[in-house]
């Protein structure tokens, strides 16, 4: 379980001793009910397209995955080796759970699923995510997202 | 993640999140995030339970409509009992594989490598089933032959020729390492008989019991003493997971 006082070591003190930024401002945007909303799924699992670039490393850097891929064709390059990915094998939904949203915009409980989701590797140094951050803001703006999800591994 | 999810909403995009480790989402505080109480790699809770991970993403969405924050709200279920993760007991699954002794006339790393093409033969086939069954595969670049002759030709001090050119050495043998791992897993859950393992389960199965858990053990021992700093971070962090000996 992902109870930091319940893992074992040497990974709870890993976890515990890892840098964490802490930011004097707290943005909030308010939006439209989540009926209305567009959703883009923005993982950090490391996933990408089969065939696209493995992650190699944390550097900031991101793939996109087009909302009509299949599910033969994502795939995990993460680096790290200290989370489950078995879960993953039998069930791409447990970390991109793509068919989950597409059910709900179906039955109208979110307005839309976005053209567009993005992956990168967790744990990346938050400095070097900032400007990669601030650049994919825009292409979400341009594809008419206004709700992301953001979903960790 | 939550610094993630702080510069997009600071760009205008609104942000909500599932949280895995709690001490880390509150210390950054990001706009909204819901935290889970399931195992590192499973944010969604239950592989194979679409009402469980459906009840996960509406709560996490429904914080979108939340007036204001930042939010961190605690998921009120724990995982399913079938689905249970990794840290519970070890017991009541193994792989039916019953592999083939190994000769006595060999080195040790001879017997090793004897032993593991033994495995990876006797698992292709049912690696090769569950391809087929289930259309999908985590194998990402190193098939189960090509990953078996980097490892055990690097595990036994050969001198490497890189097999992708695109590839640095350091970055194809933690690929290689990665894609045995999920063949191994692939192959393991077609047998007839075979109930999906926990992470745990499967993890004490390669880890302890296999040729390859063995074969990528080598791998970091000599990752280790290489001159090479990625080859040597390889070794140190990224081919064994911190909780395996």
């Amino acid at each position: 379980m992902a109870r930091l006082e319940r893992m074992m070591e040497p990974m709870k003190s890993h976890l515990a001793k890892l840098p964490l930024p802490s930011f004097e401002n707290q943005p909030w945007v308010p939006g439209k009910p989540l009926a209305g909303r567009r959703i883009s799924l923005i993982s950090t699992a490391g996933l990408q397209r089969r065939g696209d670039r493995p992650f190699e490393g944390m550097s900031g850097d991101y793939r996109m995955i087009p909302d009509d891929i299949k599910a033969r064709d994502l795939v995990m390059t993460h680096i790290s080796t200290n989370f489950d990915r078995t879960g993953f094998q039998q069930d791409w939904n447990l970390v991109f759970p793509i068919d989950r949203l597409r059910e709900l915009a179906a039955e109208g409980i979110i307005g839309s699923v976005a053209a567009y989701h993005y992956s990168f590797m967790g744990a990346t140094d938050p400095t070097e995510m900032e400007p990669v951050a601030r650049n994919l803001a825009s292409l979400l703006k341009g594809d008419g997202v206004d709700g992301t999800l953001l979903v960790p591994v | 993640m939550g610094a993630l999810a702080h510069y997009l909403e600071d760009e205008g995009i609104p942000t909500t999140q599932i949280s895995l480790i709690r001490e880390h989402t509150r210390i950054i505080r990001p706009p909204r995030a819901l935290w889970v109480p399931f195992e590192l790699g499973r944010p969604l809770g239950a592989p194979g339970n679409p009402a469980f991970q459906r009840r996960v993403l509406l709560a996490a969405l429904e914080l979108l409509d939340a007036p204001e924050g930042p939010l961190l709200v605690d998921f009120p279920e724990e995982v399913p009992e079938d689905a249970a993760g990794g840290d519970k007991v070890l017991e009541g699954w193994s792989c039916p594989v019953s592999f083939a002794p190994e000769s006595r006339e060999e080195t040790h790393m001879e017997r090793l490598q004897s032993a593991f093409k033994r495995e990876i033969a006797e698992l292709c086939p049912w690696y090769d089933l569950n391809l087929e069954r289930q259309d999908r595969t985590a194998v990402v670049e190193f098939g189960p032959e090509s990953a078996r002759e980097l490892l055990e030709s690097f595990a036994a001090g050969e001198t490497m020729v890189i097999p992708k050119t695109n590839l640095s050495l350091a970055t194809a043998l933690r690929l290689a390492a990665q894609d045995l791992k999920s063949f191994y897993f692939e192959a393991a859950i077609a047998r007839p008989g075979s109930a999906s393992p926990t992470s745990g389960e499967f993890n004490r199965w390669f880890w302890q019991e296999t040729a390859g858990g063995r074969i990528l053990k080598a791998v970091k021992e000599r990752c280790l003493k290489e001159e090479d700093e990625s080859l040597r971070k390889t070794g140190a962090l990224l081919l064994i997971p911190l909780d395996v000996s």
